[in-house]
């Protein structure tokens, strides 16, 4: 046997789960919301074949289409930078081996613990009620208080605080990456006389752009998908005045609540190729900012 | 030391793998000749309860038949009833909501009740309105389970301290309204909270002798748009007077917990007369029901199914679950577990017999819905399919007059283009 | 030592300090499991339960329909078991010939697989539970376990990205020794992927501990019900929702998740200390 057809072997013995499930269970259900795409489709009659005319219904007779598109790239644009950034922070902070620090961190995960349920929507509503917590705050700072679930950018606003404070899974990943640089890369750079801001961004940075470029694009395309908070938040309206009608929202609408299964998978569709977009654009900045260990320096 | 611990996880493992396994088996398996039928429900703990209750109730006296119960949460229930539609794979009996029926319905997953009725299902206690309210085209897709009324629930305690009277009057009218709402405000009182867009708006239509959706469904049910902009200019004044709460100021609301009138903060709330209990039970005041306003309050009002319970189309045993669906609308013991949660039953043997048995709060909405019953005209088509969306449109309309957005007269255009498009599909 | 304490108090206080902070929302729900349900929203100012009651707790735990919350624990631990064993042992192996074999064809897949995760599952979603209606599993655990078997996108790329920092003069030297494809990565990669394999587990544990969508698609019989689902059953939309019972079997099903993870996230920092470096 060459030893490329054995790699080859090696390679797709391996891989090989992945693409039996890929075969079972998601091909045949992708495309068929491909060819929904192109019909209209109540979910309980037959499809009818109408070409393209859901995509261009949906970019030029639907401003809720448009409204949601907008919502939802804010939504991206500003959570996913800061949820990050606050992950990298947080754990930066809890890389230390003493003991008291495994419940700090335990601590720090439990807001993403709590999930999705609805309690959530509760404890949220409670923080930024008329007398809640945050109001409180403003007002001691002499800032009027703010209806947070009656303004459109600021019940924005409150989803993106949500996302920012379920932060756990990141910051968890964020450690694993930290705690596999090697302290001797530290060690080697203080005896250089590299300050704490210096070893940042030479030794911290690069070893951790792996792991970076993991977290950005997993973070990136789930925040594109985001529906069960603003469902929950907005008791399943994505009011106030379509403020946080986010476009994963929007589609379960069309779907299940106004039984247009057919415009829906048009949306899922573009939603995909906008995703795809932006995943390939970061992958090909990637070969300048991410190094591999495993690639030589 | 560590090596016994994971030792012990890994038995703790094994034995919920198997457990998982044999229970699988056993509820699946056994074939004893026995009719099985599935049935599902939306509801929160004490429905599930009674509900579980009325079901083993009826195996009792029906040794042959088993009943499976699949209950979930509202928003989960729909989730999952729409795959399973689509799968045919609906259970024998479906719980039912208004605004889904015509869609179930007219996409052939649900069974025309016709046939039954009269056989299985004795509908001789029940009036005709009552039993038609399940009406789509020409056959029966539902069996009503209760029915409600739109009124005025108000804390009477309140109304006093502000000098309006001990009572709202039965045939109060909309100016009547407005001046209460006035006194209120220069006392610095909410008189109402809140009024849900569609179905108020649909009220109002009917008592000028309209409707919001056509009978046929295929477009709106008034040709003229002053009504529209005369119903919401209204509206826009109690906000802009205060007399009722602005949209954001709702909006910050929990649930009916933190409702302003709940708090004592405000006279009353327009609801169905279902919500009365709930009310009533956070409250803990004194509260009453009054019709809504006049004038025109009886072709405005009408009897509106609480919810159904359909049969499948995919259903093996539709004659079985219609035999189950009598027991649930006839059966005296069994109404009395059931005590009107899923609406004020039609059975009239069945109410009688209940008048004794439910709650103070619960006798008081009977007896409302009692009076509505003879003022009140026939409800008429239920909400067709695309009502979803038009009820959405009209609430995001309404938000936009409220802010002062948008004047009623422009709103009333953009309402009727739009909502023709989507009931004209 | 004495150098060390002021910095040590500090640390303590600003990371302890902002613990709290981050946690006030949780300390709420709580303290509010304590309150009678109706006094939760009234007086949702006061962090101190008067009176104090343990009725939501008993209320909660009786569940419903004759099935108790324990019920619905069990059925949730043992969908958790299942799913971790399909996501730890398919994602590794997935993710070892993703990383670190050559073979055509390798990021065609690797695209096709991120792209899975682009699509709304709400639209893949009922053709999806026709293919399963049409295998005859519908109302068990399969169509949600049985998948996990076949590796899930997220894990697979994060093993990915972790198994690419090991250096590959480790694989060349087990080569040279006479080691196979199967046998570096069992004795070389997986060793020191732990914290990510740690990371798989405790994402794996929280997520389906926490999902809600798949149960109530496949799971019919009450008796199935995992806990995300019997949660939403203290809520009603047409009366009033009990949500003393809600928020106390939320703080019940908070414990397994949170000792889990206090287990489980030592794996995560201290895989790589006890086990590398030494190769």
């Amino acid at each position: 046997m060459s030893s490329r057809l054995r790699s080859n072997l090696w390679g797709y013995l391996f891989i090989g789960p992945f693409i039996i499930g890929f075969l079972a269970f998601t091909i045949t259900p992708m495309l068929a919301s491909l060819y929904f795409s192109f019909t209209e489709y109540g979910l309980f009659d037959a499809p009818k074949w109408i070409g393209f005319e859901n995509y261009i219904k949906m970019f030029t007779e639907d401003p809720r289409y448009i409204n949601s598109l907008k919502v939802t790239i804010i939504y991206v644009f500003a959570g996913v930078p800061l949820r990050l950034a606050f992950a990298l922070l947080v754990a930066m902070l809890l890389n230390v081996g003493s003991r008291a620090v495994g419940w700090y961190r335990t601590l720090y995960y439990l807001p993403s613990l709590i999930g999705g349920s609805v309690a959530v929507a509760i404890m949220w509503r409670n923080i930024f009620g008329d007398d809640g917590i945050v109001n409180i705050a403003l007002k001691s700072m002499g800032i009027d208080s703010i209806r947070w679930f009656g303004e459109p950018t600021a019940a924005l606003w409150m989803l993106i605080f949500l996302s920012i404070w379920q932060f756990g899974s990141s910051m968890l990943i964020f450690l694993a990456g930290l705690k596999s640089i090697p302290a001797s890369f530290y060690e080697a750079a203080s005896v250089d006389g590299a300050n704490f801001i210096q070893k940042f961004f030479r030794i911290t940075l690069p070893m951790l752009s792996p792991v970076l470029l993991f977290n950005i694009i997993m973070q990136t395309i789930s925040a594109f998908m985001t529906f069960v908070p603003a469902f929950i938040i907005s008791k399943g309206t994505g009011g106030p005045l379509d403020g946080t009608l986010l476009y994963s929202l929007y589609l379960f609408k069309q779907g299940f609540e106004y039984f247009n299964m057919g415009y829906a998978s048009a949306m899922a569709w573009v939603m995909l190729l906008i995703v795809a977009i932006l995943t390939g654009i970061i992958f090909l900045t990637s070969k300048y900012w991410v190094h591999y260990e495993s690639e030589g320096k | 030391m560590k090596r016994k611990s994971l030792l012990l996880v890994f038995g703790m493992i094994l034995v919920l793998l198997l457990a998982a396994c044999s229970s699988e088996g056993s509820s699946s398996g056994s074939d004893d000749g026995k009719v099985k039928l599935r049935i599902a429900w939306w509801g929160d703990q004490p429905r599930n309860d009674y509900t579980t209750k009325v079901i083993e109730m009826y195996e009792e006296q029906n040794p042959n038949v088993q009943i499976d119960a699949e209950y979930a949460s509202w928003d989960d229930y729909w989730q999952k009833l729409s795959p399973q539609a689509a799968a045919n794979e609906l259970p024998d009996i479906v719980q039912m909501d208004v605004s889904y029926l015509a869609q179930y319905a007219q996409g052939n997953k649900l069974a025309d009740l016709t046939p039954f009725l009269g056989e299985q299902i004795d509908t001789s206690n029940m009036t005709e309105d009552y039993v038609n309210g399940g009406k789509i085209d020409d056959g029966i897709y539902g069996m009503n389970t209760g029915v409600n009324a739109v009124g005025f629930h108000y804390n009477p305690e309140l109304l006093e301290e502000l000098g309006l009277g001990s009572e709202i009057p039965e045939d109060w009218t909309w100016d009547d309204y407005k001046t209460m709402s006035d006194k209120a405000v220069a006392q610095g009182a909410f008189f109402d909270t809140h009024l849900r867009p569609d179905v108020f708006f649909d009220y109002y239509l009917r008592s000028q002798g309209s409707r919001l959706y056509a009978e046929d469904g295929s477009g709106l049910g008034y040709d003229d748009d002053k009504l529209f902009a005369d119903y919401w200019s209204m509206i826009a004044e109690q906000v802009e007077k205060g007399a009722t709460p602005t949209p954001d100021a709702l909006a910050q609301i929990t649930g009916i917990e933190d409702d302003p009138v709940v708090k004592g903060e405000a006279i009353g709330i327009f609801q169905w007369s279902n919500q009365f209990v709930g009310l009533k039970q956070v409250a803990e005041k004194p509260l009453e029901i009054a019709p809504m306003p006049g004038p025109g309050t009886s072709d405005g009002l009408y009897l509106k199914p609480g919810m159904f319970f359909s049969v499948s189309q995919n259903s093996e045993q539709k004659e079985a679950a219609a035999d189950f669906l009598d027991f649930f609308m006839n059966d005296v013991e069994a109404n009395k577990l059931i005590l009107g949660d899923r609406g004020v039953p039609g059975s009239s043997e069945v109410k009688e017999a209940l008048k004794d048995e439910v709650s103070e709060a619960q006798k008081q909405v009977f007896e409302y819905v009692e009076w509505a019953e003879t003022n009140s005209s026939p409800m008429g088509a239920p909400d067709p399919a695309g009502a979803g969306e038009v009820i959405e449109l009209l609430e995001t309309l309404a938000e936009q007059i409220s802010y002062g957005q948008l004047a009623p007269e422009e709103a009333a255009e953009s309402f009727r283009t739009q909502a023709e498009g989507m009931l004209g599909q | 030592m004495t150098k060390k304490r002021p910095q040590y108090f500090l640390y303590h206080i600003l990371v302890g300090g902002f613990a709290v902070l981050l946690l006030y929302p949780v300390i709420w729900l709580f303290v509010s499991s304590f309150k009678e349900s109706g006094d939760i929203f009234i007086t949702a100012g006061s962090l101190i339960p008067n009176p104090f009651t343990l009725l939501n707790y008993a209320q909660g735990w009786e569940g419903f329909g004759g099935y108790g919350f324990g019920t619905f624990i069990k059925n949730t631990i043992v969908f958790v078991i299942w799913m971790l064993l399909g996501h730890l042992i398919s994602c590794s192996l997935i993710a070892f010939g993703f990383a670190r074999l050559k073979f055509v064809g390798r990021g065609f897949w690797f695209m096709i697989m991120l792209v899975t995760l682009m699509l709304p599952y709400e639209v893949v979603m009922i053709p999806q539970y026709i293919i399963f209606s049409e295998l005859g599993w519908l109302n068990s655990l399969k169509p949600l376990v049985v998948p996990a078997f076949f590796g899930h996108p997220f894990f697979i790329f994060l093993l990915v990205q972790f198994i690419r920092t090991i250096p590959r003069e480790l694989d060349e030297a087990a080569t040279i020794d006479g080691a196979n494809t199967f046998q570096i990565f069992y004795k070389v990669i997986l060793p020191l992927i732990v914290p990510a394999l740690a990371t798989t587990a405790i994402f794996t544990f929280y997520w389906t501990w926490d999902n809600l969508l798949g149960p109530v698609l496949y799971l019919n019989s009450p008796e199935k019900y995992t806990v995300s689902m019997a949660l939403n059953m203290f809520l009603s939309n047409e009366t009033v929702s009990n949500w003393g019972a809600m928020f106390a079997m939320s703080i019940v099903t908070l414990v397994p998740v949170f000792v889990i993870f206090f287990i489980f996230q030592r794996y995560v920092v201290e895989g790589i200390s006890t086990t590398g470096l030494k190769g």
